[in-house]
C-alpha cells in the first residue's frame, strides 16, 4: 500500500473538481461574518483547506486524507492541524511510516525553519525506533544552515531520547569540523557542551575529570585562535561553573589577553596549558578583562579594588555599551565587602 | 565611527556577516544627527491596512497563526495609544470567537486544532477588544473545557505539549500560564512540576533553551535534564516570565528548583549589540541584532526586577511611598545621571528609531528587510520597555490585596502578584521628542496595565483600587 502523493509537477486540479471527493462537503472558513484582518489566500489553498475542514468535521481518516494534508502542508508547512491530522491518519490506517520519513526528508529540507516538519520527524522516528540514519540527514540540513535552532535541538533530542553509544560516538569529531569551519558558531559550542556534560548516563568520576581537562584545553586553544569570541569564553566559563572549578585556576591563561598588545614570542617553550593570543589578536579582549575581574572579585577583599579597576576600564573604554552593568557590578562588589 | 567588532584577523562566516551588518546599520544614521522620530502615522496606516483590508498572500504561511496576526495588530495599536472603534472591536470579537475549539482552547483559525500559542494570542486579543456580557467574548470563553484541555497536555516532567500530538517548548508554557492567570484557572495541579521544568531549561550561558529532555531513572525524574538548543532570546523571555509567574507558588525549601539570576543577567546584558550595531539586541551569542529582541531581551530586564535584580541601588528602591519626581524625565541633558537600568535604554531606542522603522510604515528586523506584523508589534513593545520603568510595587500589591474579597490562596496570590506591577512615575526616558512616547505595557503579559486590570478584575470577580493618576512630568 502506498499513499498517492500530491505531485506538484502535474497540473493542479481543485478538490472541488475531483469526482472522488464529491462526497465531502467543503466547509468555508468564516460563515456569516466578515472577519477582521483576513489573509488573501491563493485559490488552491482555499480549496484544499475548505476540504480539510470538511474532512475534520466528519472525522474521516483514510488514504485520500494523506493526499489532502500533503497538498496543504506543501502550500503551508506551518499548518499544524494538517500535520497533526495527518499523523493520526497514518496511525489509524496503519500506513507504512518509512515512506513517510522519505517524504519528510523533502519537506524538511524545503522548510527547515518550521517547527512542524521537525516535530513530525520526531513522531515518526519514535514510532519507527531506528535512529541510525537520522544523524547523517541532520548533518545534511546543517550544511545549508549551521545555526538552525530546530535542526540542533532535533539532533540533541535524538541523542538524548535514544541514548545509544553508537550515536554519541562521532559527535565530537563532527563538532570539531564545524568549529574549524566557523569558530564563532555558538550552536556548535552549545552542542559541544551538551555532548560533553549533559549526557545523562555518565557517572564515572575519573572520566568526568578527564572530560573537564580535555574541554578546558579545547576552549583555550580556540580562544587563542580568535580571542574576541564570546562563544568560546562562555564555554570556558560554562565548564568551570559546571565542574565547580574556580576561575582563578585559569588566571595565568586569561591574563595574557588583557594586555594592550600581543607580546612578541620569545624562544621559550610554549606553555600548552596557557596558549597565548594569536599574532592577529586585537587586545585587550573585553571578555578576558571580565573574566579576570571575576577572578579578583572571588578572591575577596584585596581583590575587589583590582576587579573594580577592570570593570571601570570596561565601562569607560572597552565595553561602553554595557556601562550600566559594569557599574552595577562595581556597586554590588563594593557593597558586599563593605558588609563583610 | 564606533569601533567595529574585533575579528582578530581571523574572519569566518559569522564575522563576515557581522561586519556587513555593521556597515548597513551605520549607513542608516542620518548625517545631521536627526532621525530620532517615531513615525506613528506611517505605522498606523500600516496597521490599519492589515486590519481592514487584510494581509497580502505572503502571509498565507501564517494561516495557522491568525490569532497572532490579530494580537500583534491590536497590541501595536494599544501601545501606540490608539483606541479601536466599537464596530471594529465587535468584528474582532466575532472573528476571534470563530477560533475557539468545541473541546476547549483556541486554534490558529476556524476549524483548526486548539493550540497553546493560538490560545494566548486569542485571549490577549480579547483582553484588548472584548468585554463582558453577550457577544462581548469574555463570557463566551469556555473556561471549564479550556482547563481540562490544558490538563490533557500536561507531561510527567511538568511541561506541556502545545497541542494534541504537538511538541514541548517554553513558549507554550508561557502562553498557558498567562492565560491561566488572566482567566482565573490557575490550580496547584495545573502548575505542579512546571517551575522545575522551566529551571531545567537554563543553559550554561545563562539564557534559556526551547526545552529540556526528561531523563527517568527507575521511573523517577532525574536532576539531569539536558537542554535542547542553545540559549535564545525568545525562549529566555518565555522561561523567565513563566518563572516569575510561578514564583509565588514555589515552596522555599532546599529542593526547590532554582534559576541562576547572576548568569542570566550576564547573558541578557551581553545580548545588547555595541555602538556600531546601534545598541539593538541579538537573540543568541554571535548572531545579529534584530528588532524583535528589543522586546524579548529588552523586556526581560523588567522581569528581573521581580527577582530582586535591579539597576536601582537598594537604598533608592522600593520605597513604599511614591518616588520623588526626578529631574531629567524628558530633558536630554542629565539623562545619564538618572538612568539606572541595567542595559542601555537610550541605545535600544535609537536602534528601533533609526534601523527598526521601515520608511513605508511598519517596523522590521533590520534594514534592508521589509516590515511585518510580528516585528511591528515587538519593536514597539521593545520601545515601550526601553522608555518606561514598570516593576512590582509592594505598596500597590498590599492595596490590591486589602480589597480582595474571598479566601487567601492561589487565586489571591495570582491576582495581587499580577496586578502589583506599576509604572514608576517620573522614571521614563524618551529619546527624541515627547511625541515619541508610547504606552507602558505589562512586562509579564505584554498588554497595557489597563487591559490587564480590566480582564482580570472581571474573571476574578474583584475590584481593583483606582490608581492615582500619574503626575504630569
Ligand atoms: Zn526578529
Amino acid at each position: 500500500m502506498s499513499a498517492p502523493t500530491a505531485d506538484d509537477t502535474t497540473e493542479h486540479v481543485f478538490y472541488a473538481e475531483r469526482p472522488e471527493w464529491a462526497d465531502v462537503v467543503p466547509v468555508v472558513q468564516y460563515e456569516n461574518i466578515q472577519p477582521l484582518a483576513p489573509i488573501f489566500y491563493s485559490p488552491e489553498y482555499k480549496d484544499a483547506t475548505d476540504y480539510f475542514r470538511g474532512v475534520v468535521k466528519i472525522g474521516e481518516k483514510s488514504l485520500r486524507v494523506l493526499q489532502l494534508t500533503e497538498t496543504i502542508i506543501r502550500l503551508n508547512p506551518a499548518h499544524y492541524s494538517a500535520w497533526q491530522y495527518r499523523y493520526e491518519t497514518l496511525i489509524a490506517i496503519s500506513a507504512p511510516l518509512q515512506p513517510e520519513l522519505v517524504l519528510s526528508n523533502t519537506l524538511t529540507k524545503a522548510s527547515p525553519k518550521t517547527y512542524q516538519v521537525w516535530h513530525h520527524r520526531r513522531l515518526l522516528l519514535t514510532a519507527l525506533g531506528d535512529p541510525a540514519p537520522e544523524l547523517a540527514f541532520n548533518e545534511e540540513v546543517l550544511k545549508a544552515d549551521a545555526k538552525n535552532y530546530h535542526t540542533w535541538s532535533h539532533r540533541q533530542w535524538l541523542l538524548a531520547h535514544f541514548d545509544q553509544e553508537n550515536l554519541w560516538a562521532d559527535e565530537l569529531p563532527f563538532i570539531d569540523g564545524l568549529l574549524e569551519d566557523d569558530v564563532r558558531n555558538n550552536s556548535a559550542w552549545h552542542h559541544r557542551f551538551f555532548v560533553s556534560f549533559e549526557r545523562g548516563s555518565n557517572d564515572d568520576k575519573d572520566e568526568a575529570e578527564a572530560i573537564v581537562k580535555r574541554e578546558l584545553a579545547f576552549a583555550k586553544e580556540k580562544i587563542a585562535l580568535a580571542p574576541n569570541n564570546s562563544s568560546a569564553w562562555n564555554y570556558l566559563r560554562g565548564i568551570l561553573d559546571h565542574s565547580r572549578v574556580p576561575y582563578s585556576t585559569q588566571a595565568i591563561f586569561a591574563r595574557q589577553y588583557i594586555v594592550d598588545t600581543v607580546e612578541p614570542r620569545g624562544n621559550d617553550i610554549l606553555d600548552l596549558e596557557n596558549p597565548p593570543p594569536s599574532e592577529g589578536a586585537e587586545l585587550p579582549c573585553a571578555a578576558a578583562i571580565e573574566f579576570m575581574a571575576d577572578v579578583h572579585e572571588a578572591s575577596g577583599n584585596e581583590g575587589i579594588s583590582e576587579a573594580v579597576e577592570l570593570w571601570r576600564s570596561l565601562a569607560d573604554t572597552h565595553d561602553t555599551i554595557r556601562k550600566r552593568y559594569w557599574e552595577y557590578r562595581i556597586r554590588n562588589a563594593v557593597a558586599t565587602t563593605g558588609k563583610a | 565611527m564606533p569601533r567595529p567588532t574585533p575579528i582578530d584577523a581571523y574572519p569566518t562566516k559569522t564575522s563576515d556577516l557581522q561586519i556587513d551588518t555593521e556597515d548597513i546599520l551605520q549607513e542608516q544614521i542620518p548625517p545631521d544627527g536627526g532621525g530620532r522620530v517615531l513615525h506613528k502615522n506611517a505605522h498606523l496606516q500600516f496597521l490599519v491596512r492589515n486590519l481592514a483590508q487584510g494581509f497580502p498572500a505572503r502571509y498565507m504561511s501564517q494561516d495557522a497563526s491568525q490569532p497572532w496576526l490579530m494580537f500583534w495588530t491590536l497590541q501595536a495599536f494599544s501601545t501606540l495609544q490608539i483606541a479601536i472603534d466599537p464596530d471594529n472591536k465587535q468584528r474582532a470579537i466575532d472573528t476571534i470567537m470563530h477560533w475557539q475549539h468545541p473541546d476547549g482552547g483556541f486554534g490558529g483559525g476556524p476549524g483548526q486544532a486548539a493550540h497553546l500559542l493560538a490560545t494566548y494570542a486569542s485571549v490577549c486579543s480579547l483582553a484588548i477588544a472584548g468585554r463582558p456580557g453577550p457577544e462581548g467574548g469574555w463570557d463566551q470563553i469556555n473556561r471549564k473545557k479550556l482547563y481540562s484541555w490544558y490538563m490533557s497536555l500536561k507531561q510527567p516532567d511538568g511541561s506541556f505539549i502545545v497541542s494534541n500530538c504537538g511538541e514541548v517548548d517554553v513558549r507554550g508554557i508561557y502562553c498557558l500560564l498567562v492565560v491561566a492567570h488572566l482567566l482565573d484557572i490557575v490550580t496547584p495541579e495545573l502548575i505542579d512540576g512546571t517551575a522545575a521544568f522551566i529551571a531545567s531549561c537554563q543553559t550554561y550561558e545563562g539564557g534559556f533553551s526551547s526545552a529540556s529532555h526528561p531523563h527517568f531513572v527507575d521511573n523517577v525524574l532525574s536532576a539531569c535534564r539536558p537542554s535542547l538548543g542553545e540559549a535564545h532570546g525568545g525562549y529566555t523571555f518565555c522561561a523567565l516570565a513563566s518563572w516569575v509567574l510561578l514564583r509565588p507558588y514555589i515552596p522555599l525549601d532546599d529542593d526547590a528548583p532554582r534559576v541562576d539570576t547572576r548568569r542570566l543577567l550576564r547573558w541578557l546584558v551581553h545580548m545588547q549589540g555595541s555602538e556600531i550595531e546601534l545598541g539593538g539586541f541579538k537573540g543568541r551569542t554571535n548572531k545579529l541584532v534584530d528588532g524583535c529582541y528589543s522586546w524579548w531581551v529588552g523586556g526581560a530586564f523588567a522581569l528581573l526586577e521581580a527577582l530582586g535584580v535591579s539597576g536601582v541601588p537598594e537604598s533608592a528602591r522600593a520605597s513604599d511611598e511614591t518616588p520623588p519626581p526626578r529631574p531629567g524625565t524628558h530633558a536630554e541633558d542629565g539623562w545619564d545621571d538618572v538612568d539606572d537600568s541595567l542595559f542601555n535604554r537610550r541605545a535600544l531606542q535609537e536602534y528601533i528609531l533609526i534601523a527598526g522603522q521601515h520608511p513605508a510604515g511598519g517596523l522590521r528586523d533590520k534594514p534592508p528587510k521589509n516590515a511585518d506584523a510580528y516585528h511591528t508589534a515587538y519593536c514597539i513593545s521593545g520601545l515601550s520597555a526601553a522608555q518606561h520603568r514598570v516593576c512590582p510595587s509592594p505598596a500597590w500589591r498590599a492595596e490590591v490585596r486589602a480589597v480582595w474579597k474571598g479566601e487567601d490562596g492561589v487565586r489571591a496570590a495570582a491576582f495581587s502578584e499580577a496586578l502589583s506591577w506599576t509604572e514608576e512615575a517620573g522614571a521614563s526616558h524618551v529619546v527624541g521628542s515627547a511625541a515619541n512616547r508610547v504606552n507602558a505595557t505589562h512586562p509579564l503579559f505584554n498588554l497595557t496595565i489597563t487591559h490587564t486590570e480590566g480582564i482580570m478584575a472581571h474573571f476574578y470577580k474583584q475590584s481593583v483600587p483606582k490608581r492615582v493618576p500619574k503626575r504630569s512630568p
